[in-house]
């Protein structure tokens, strides 16, 4: 056994939630040191985030005062087609991008852990895309998905990636498992190599083959970190912003949620109908996230 | 091991590289685009090489706008917000994790919460929040409110989770402090995870453009994306598609550089939250 | 103990990034005046390289003659424009001096009333009829409002014009001094170009949807489509008019198969690119473009003819004006200083034209020496004459996004122009509501 022994820090995890009582002059002195950060919170995200929740309420063009309108905001996304069209778009790129992504980390991961020469290489040509800027990045994206681009010409293909309303979700799809695999990559690699490896190599032994020693065995192990993957995966789906922007503006069917948000609020001026979507997206993105935690955890029990 | 098992990895290995290769070739072809001479970048047939090395085209970025302005202001908000991000998660983190105190779990939850507002909303009450400190135009306005971050308080709360309470037991029996206790223990036992979040703050900020470009956008406080967009805007004929892309390429290297320099204690440091429940 | 020392160090670190983050803020902020009297202004344009470079210079000229006026000039891409001006605007501050497009200003900016008026003062006027007269009448029209009260003074004044490539016509047997007249001759002469190998014979530009609204309203103009009712409140987009400019639009770019819209760059990054580069033998253009194309590609320059913009109806040519104003922000607490500044930039309008090739339509403008430089300038003045301002409404930004996506889906993905319209006519009447 080689592979996988654990750092002392590992070794006796104190069991979360469950603490001996403490002097309470030293705990007193503990809260005060999540104060930095709980002030910068409480000024820079809780205030202007409670700030949207209230202006959710209004019609507010940011340049003349707000006007309380109750929920006609609200009321007014439950009819608009650009909103649910944005929706759907959301809904697409989260799925077509971060199940593949998943999968596809969860792959190389296993395939990676092997103590083999090159892995390291191999793995530091998936984690690229993850260390580059979406600003950056969508210059040389651009010239990758042209007509006369990259892709096409080394495949011979002949899409309009970014010109049609049939492949420009595509596009954005590709680009992003491009850039997200590496982020799950290094999230699953690091599941990986905290497996006792005795457990593996017993079900070698045992002649269980790689494909379902990797069932039976790694992929229950590795139900934490798919839990994490998947939440952080529909968190960043759904509040994808700059790929769109970058690349097509929205056009040809990839108007995202977030971008119908910034467009609403900064290019037309309806600051108010902008919170009222981002109320809603709030309230959506915990309650995904609750059903999913929950969904893992039953599995595990 | 049996040989099936053995072919099977090497198969699976090589098609996994091939795959490495294929994501890395986008990255390739702009390196090799920023070398070519103007008007070779989108050429048919493809062609891969340029005709003439044109490593000039890594000059223009410099010579042709405040480049160099752009990287110094982004490296400098990025070291700064790391810097803070990092002391104040990792307080935060260590106040969540080894203390109990009345309201310490609402906090935390709140916190997370944050997570899930866009935060395209948020600039705006944001923003006149900052025009009210007077701080737009300035770094103070670029920093201060991107000094602590939720993920890095969940991810630092995780890590420290998994520290023994009986070390700081036996450290707070031998008379230290809250803070000596800190820096004694809980520090040399989270350096990965600490790495990690530097990691991941320093690329966020690196990539972050809408907020520099509403508070922050004059000549002397612009950063590298809000130059990158201007420089987009800015450059005619094709003469400007190489030197954009050595420009993109240049934007790349800190990040690149940085994650290779803190890619072995970066995937420790992860797998010590997430792995460890 | 080194592990104290390492503790102290954390403290140390502390207070000095708090301290940092102190003083830094300090620097910043700090806006108007000081102690000294000396006045701070604020100036933002759009992006446009030969422009920056005449403002920067004429800022310099203005500091040295005012060493009390301290302008700060900064320029925002375009796309970046307007989300950056609402957010400043929204604290109830922003800069002093905004350039801006006639469509921005008359659908939002003097509509909620964040400008203030002309003040004819700070050009030495006594009225602001005054200074008007001193322009050809109609061209301040881009910046009134439904009262005739004046907001701003043209910094460039933009009538549309057409270019073509003498090059590429002979090569295809042409008379390059036979420029088509309509859109079907344009499509004929495609043709002939596609055949001599000049496969973009024609091409729109696909950038933002301020351009897809401006290509839209140019031809809406010919075609007498319109995107709002005469009286602004409700949408167009069903009358025929405005079906038959989408049904040019649709036949020039992909029935007719004289160029490949596809290929059309689609960032604001090199906007007459392929022109300028020789691949496309026409194009509609301005005179800025044509400056641009002149400095960045003088080779292709030289073959280019500018000539009237083809119509539907020659007997009738209309055209399409666009303007870009100096303002002055409403809450700008240096209002006087700012007219004063903005009379010395308007007041060099034979620069402009010389080293930018923007017009500002001061009386008798097209017989100034430098105007008379400029290749096709008459053409320019005719299309001036023919030219109008494109109708706008509330919610302008929202209605453009409504039209390119209806070009596109016609143009690109090959919908029925009829469906389409119908679908944008119902999202601009929820916008407009």
């Amino acid at each position: 056994m080689t592979v996988t022994t654990t750092t002392p820090t590992t070794r006796r995890p104190s069991p979360p939630g469950r603490r001996r009582p403490r002097v309470s002059g030293r705990n007193v002195l503990g809260a005060m040191l999540s104060m930095p950060a709980l002030a910068l919170f409480a000024l820079f995200a809780i205030y202007p985030g409670l700030r949207v929740f209230y202006l959710s309420l209004f019609d507010y063009s940011l340049t003349s005062p707000p006007e309380f309108v109750g929920l006609d905001n609200f009321t007014f996304l439950a009819g608009d087609p650009r909103f649910h069209e944005a929706l759907l778009h959301s809904l697409v790129y989260t799925v077509g991008t971060y199940l593949p992504a998943l999968a596809l980390a969860l792959v190389l991961a296993v395939a990676l852990s092997r103590r083999m020469r090159g892995a390291g290489w191999v793995r530091l040509l998936y984690f690229l895309p993850v260390a580059t800027s979406w600003v950056a990045i969508s210059v040389v994206w651009r010239l990758v998905l042209h007509p006369d681009g990259l892709l096409n010409q080394t495949f011979g293909l002949d899409v309009d990636w970014l010109t049609s309303s049939a492949a420009a979700t595509w596009a954005l799809v590709i680009m992003g498992i491009w850039k997200e695999t590496g982020f799950f990559l290094i999230l699953y690699l690091a599941g990986l190599s905290r497996l006792p490896g005795e457990v593996y190599e017993a079900a070698q032994m045992d002649g269980a083959g790689a494909w379902q020693s990797f069932w039976r065995i790694t992929f229950p192990l590795l139900k934490p970190i798919t839990a994490i993957c998947s939440v952080m995966g529909v968190i960043r789906g759904l509040q994808a912003f700059s790929p769109q922007v970058v690349l097509t503006d929205g056009a040809f069917g990839t108007e995202v949620v977030n971008l119908f948000v910034y467009k609403t609020a900064f290019e037309n001026a309806r600051m108010g109908r902008a919170s009222a979507v981002a109320v809603f997206m709030f309230l959506v993105l915990i309650a995904v996230t609750m059903l999913q935690l929950r969904a893992f955890r039953r599995e595990d029990g | 091991m049996t040989v099936r098992s053995r072919l099977v990895g090497w198969a699976l290995f090589l098609v996994v590289a091939a795959g490495g290769i294929a994501f890395a070739a986008v990255l390739a072809y702009a390196v090799v685009s920023a070398l070519k001479p103007p008007g070779e970048v989108l050429s048919v047939p493809l062609r891969w090489w340029p005709s003439q090395v044109d490593w000039h085209n890594f000059a223009l970025p410099f010579l042709e706008t405040p480049f160099a302005r752009y990287y110094t202001n982004s490296v400098f908000v990025g070291v700064v917000v790391t810097l803070l991000n990092v002391l104040t998660c990792t307080l935060a983190g260590y106040s969540f994790s080894k203390f109990s105190y009345p309201g310490r779990n609402v906090a935390f939850v709140i916190v997370l919460a944050t997570l899930m507002v866009p935060l395209e909303v948020i600039y705006v009450p944001l923003y006149s929040l900052v025009y009210d400190l007077g701080w737009v135009n300035s770094f103070a306005g670029l920093i201060v409110p991107a000094g602590t971050s939720a993920f890095g308080i969940f991810l630092m709360r995780q890590s420290i989770d998994a520290v023994p309470d009986e070390l700081l037991e036996a450290a707070r029996l031998d008379g230290a402090g809250v803070l000596v206790s800190l820096g004694r223990i809980v520090v040399p036992l989270v350096r990965g995870p600490m790495a990690a979040l530097a990691l991941f703050i320093f690329m966020m900020n690196w990539d972050s453009h809408l907020w520099p470009l509403l508070v922050a956008s004059d000549d002397e406080h612009r950063t590298l994306p809000v130059g990158l967009a201007a420089m987009q805007a800015n450059n005619l004929g094709a003469a400007g598609v190489p030197m954009m892309m050595a420009a993109a390429v240049l934007a790349m290297a800190p990040t690149v550089l940085l994650f290779l320099s803190l890619q072995r204690r970066f995937v420790e440091g992860v797998a010590m939250s997430a792995g460890i429940r | 103990m080194p592990r104290y020392r390492q503790h102290r160090r954390l403290l140390a670190i502390t207070a000095v990034l708090i301290s940092t983050a102190g003083s830094v803020a300090a620097c910043g902020g700090g806006g108007g005046g000081s102690g000294d009297g000396t006045v701070t202004l604020t100036f933002w344009t759009h992006t446009h390289p030969p422009m920056i470079e005449l403002n920067k210079k004429l800022i310099a000229e203005y500091e040295a003659r005012n060493p009390k006026v301290k302008i700060e000039y900064q320029t925002i891409p375009n796309t970046e424009f307007g989300t950056k001006m609402l957010t400043s605007l929204s604290t109830g501050s922003g800069p002093d001096i905004i350039n801006m497009d006639d469509n921005a200003l008359r659908g939002e900016y003097i509509p909620k009333n964040l400008l203030a008026p002309v003040d004819p003062a700070g050009f030495g006027k006594k009225s602001a009829a005054d200074l008007e007269a001193g322009y050809v009448p109609g061209t301040l029209d881009g910046a009134k409002d439904a009262g005739g009260t004046l907001y701003g003074v043209p910094s460039e004044f933009n009538g549309t014009a057409f270019a073509i490539n003498t090059k590429h016509f002979q090569d295809a047997g042409l008379d390059p001094e036979q420029p088509p007249k309509t859109w079907q001759e344009v499509i004929d002469k495609g043709k002939a170009l596609n055949k001599a190998g000049h496969k973009q014979a024609f091409n729109f530009l696909y950038l933002h949807s301020g351009w897809y609204s401006q290509w839209f309203q140019t031809l809406a103009n010919q075609t007498g489509g319109a995107i709002l009712s005469p009286d602004g409140k409700s949408p167009a987009l069903g009358t025929p008019g405005t079906k038959q400019a989408l049904d040019l639009w649709v036949e020039l770019a992909r029935t007719s198969g004289i160029a490949d819209p596809k290929t059309s760059s689609r960032d604001a990054t090199v906007p007459f690119q392929d022109l300028a580069s020789g691949t496309q033998s026409m194009a509609i253009v301005y005179p800025w473009a044509m400056e641009q194309i002149r400095q960045s590609n003088p080779d292709t320059y030289k073959d280019l003819a500018v000539v009237p913009l083809p119509q539907v109806n020659p007997a009738k040519p209309v055209s399409r004006v666009y303007g870009y104003f100096w303002a002055v922000n409403k809450a700008s607490e240096h209002q006087a200083e700012s007219w004063r500044f903005i009379s010395y930039l308007a007041g060099q309008h034979d620069r402009w034209l010389s080293d930018v090739s923007f017009v500002q339509p001061v009386t008798g403008w097209q017989d100034s020496a430098p105007a008379k430089k400029i290749p096709g300038i008459d053409v320019i003045a005719q299309a001036y004459a023919e030219g109008r301002y494109d109708q706008v409404g509330p919610h302008w930004s929202e209605v453009q996004d409504t039209l390119r996506k209806a070009v596109d889906e016609a143009v690109f993905d090959g919908r029925p122009v009829d469906a389409v319209l119908n679908e944008a006519d119902e999202a601009v009447r929820r916008s407009l509501s």
